[in-house]
């Protein structure tokens, strides 16, 4: 559908032929949409399901590795924890931002996740069970997020665009000080290089398939890369990723664990195996390790902030009244 | 809305927008949300319902505004130059409406051809104090290891794959 021309376009989403067109060549000259601009319903569907899915991601993403800021093994160590974990509550903050510019309101999508309905990134429903995991994820989960997240920074919707920039800049560090305790720990300890090894056992499937279904099963993407919301296929950053760090990982002296996992002389790329998507999908669906685990803890922060969301709506109504 | 100037030399710029029951709490929110990391001196807020907004295309058809000389008040002007750019202040007005404060600064500022012009009334904006300017922004300052450079891996990774070993 989505290689067909405009008027094509224009009658199946029932928009007006002459204003998708403009909006198209807009996209064409690489103008950015705004929040008062003219753009297709389907436009505005599409960048609300992915903005808020991935703020929600951000803000449950804080979950795995916030478990572990009261047991870092150094006071260096923890401080780069709050860190990165108060970013991550900040970057669901830009995205939220993004999406209400959209005509989303906040309540909305707050209670489309603790509902259950929203989806967030399958990433998160795993569990960090050793220390070693922190760098695992800082390393490979967002070294996977920036590669997509490098991509949407220059999507066509102005405030997704401005907001990943920013969040660009914060995730390189977050993968920096994942990927400097990897290197560390695998050249540390026999203790400390098993545990490296089992924490990148243990994620890197999971990061591969962060990126989502293969192109083939990919049903949004035909439309998102015409209106440049996307410019990049999931199986292209995929390769990318796989390409970055399969070398490095290598080199500290981790196997990885795909025995099919092959260098392509002809295409210069690395070739892993088949990645095992029904287990991509159960965690989706919501049987994955931790997703019940996970919700449990934003429905109960959720509820614990109560007291303060009323007071501070208490204390703003006292003070217009004086 | 927040603005955020990052240094005594550099103009006030829009940074994005948080939730909040007042301007104290936005103020709060804006600080933990913009100024997790350096570099700020100023920290504006401004409701949303304040600022009053109009593109190039709307002026062209937009009624001439009375000036009444009764009743002015100060306009904050800021205005956006490019697709990619946020807005960014240009100056400040005096005028008797929003409407007659953008076509004041059509004038006060002839040379600048924005593709959007924001105003708003001088006494919507919440700023810090600027006493207040050190214990708020000073501290992002020092975390040094927020910082990506703090962590030498390509360093790290060329001296695994030349020695195999890290110096």
């Amino acid at each position: 559908m989505y290689g067909a021309d405009v008027e094509q376009i224009a009658i199946q989403l029932n928009e007006d032929p002459q204003k998708l067109a403009d909006f198209e060549a807009r996209i064409a000259r690489g103008e950015k949409i705004e929040p008062g601009d003219w753009m297709p319903a389907e436009y505005r569907r599409q960048l609300i399901r992915m903005i808020s899915q991935h703020a929600h991601s951000e803000v449950v993403g804080m979950l795995p590795e916030g478990a572990w800021i009261t047991k870092a093994p150094s006071l260096r160590r923890k401080l780069i924890l709050l860190a990165k974990v108060q970013d991550e509550a900040g970057h669901g903050q830009y995205l939220y931002h993004a999406a209400e510019t959209l005509g989303a309101t906040r309540e909305e999508m707050l209670d489309a996740l603790l509902d259950g309905k929203a989806k967030y990134s399958s990433i998160f429903n795993y569990h960090t069970t050793t220390w070693a995991d922190n760098g695992a994820i800082g390393w490979l989960v967002d070294g996977a997020a920036i590669l997509n997240q490098t991509m949407l920074a220059r999507c066509s919707y102005g405030p997704y665009s401005r907001a990943m920039v920013r969040i660009c800049m914060e995730e390189n560090f977050h993968r920096k000080q994942g990927q400097e305790m990897i290197i560390l720990y695998s050249q540390g300890t026999p203790t400390q290089r098993a545990m490296v090894q089992d924490a990148i056992t243990r994620w890197w499937w999971p990061t591969l398939m962060m990126f989502g279904p293969h192109d083939a099963d990919s049903p949004n993407s035909g439309v998102l890369i015409r209106w440049g919301i996307k410019t990049r296929t999931n199986d292209e950053l995929r390769q990318d990723f796989i390409n970055q760090l399969v070398p490095d990982l290598q080199a500290c002296g981790i196997v990885l664990p795909d025995p099919d996992l092959h260098y392509d002389e002809a295409t210069g790329n690395w070739r892993t195996g088949a990645i095992d998507w029904d287990e991509f999908w159960a965690v989706l669906k919501g049987n994955g390790p931790a997703n019940a685990e996970r919700m449990a803890a934003r429905r109960q922060a959720h509820a614990d902030g109560h007291w303060v969301r009323e007071a501070a709506a208490a204390y703003a109504v006292k003070n217009q009244n004086q | 809305m927040v603005f955020q100037q990052e240094g005594p030399d550099q103009p006030v710029v829009h940074n994005g927008t948080v939730h909040a029951p007042d301007a104290e709490l936005a103020m709060l929110n804006a600080r933990d949300v913009f100024v997790r990391r350096p570099e700020a001196v100023a920290l504006w807020v401004v409701p949303a319902d304040a600022i009053f907004t109009q593109t190039q295309e709307e002026l062209a058809k937009a009624e001439p505004a009375s000036q009444a000389a009764s009743g002015l008040s100060d306009y904050y002007v800021f205005a956006k130059f490019s697709q990619q750019a946020q807005c960014r202040q240009v100056g400040q007005v005096q005028a008797g409406s929003p409407q007659a404060a953008v076509q004041a600064a059509i004038v006060t500022f002839a040379d600048k051809q924005p593709l959007w012009w924001w105003v708003f009334p001088a006494s919507a904006v919440l700023k810090n104090e600027s006493s207040e300017a050190e214990p708020m922004f000073s501290a992002a300052r020092y975390k040094t290891y927020k910082d990506q450079a703090e962590y030498p891996v390509v360093t790290m990774m060329r001296a695994l794959r030349d020695k195999g070993r890290l110096d």
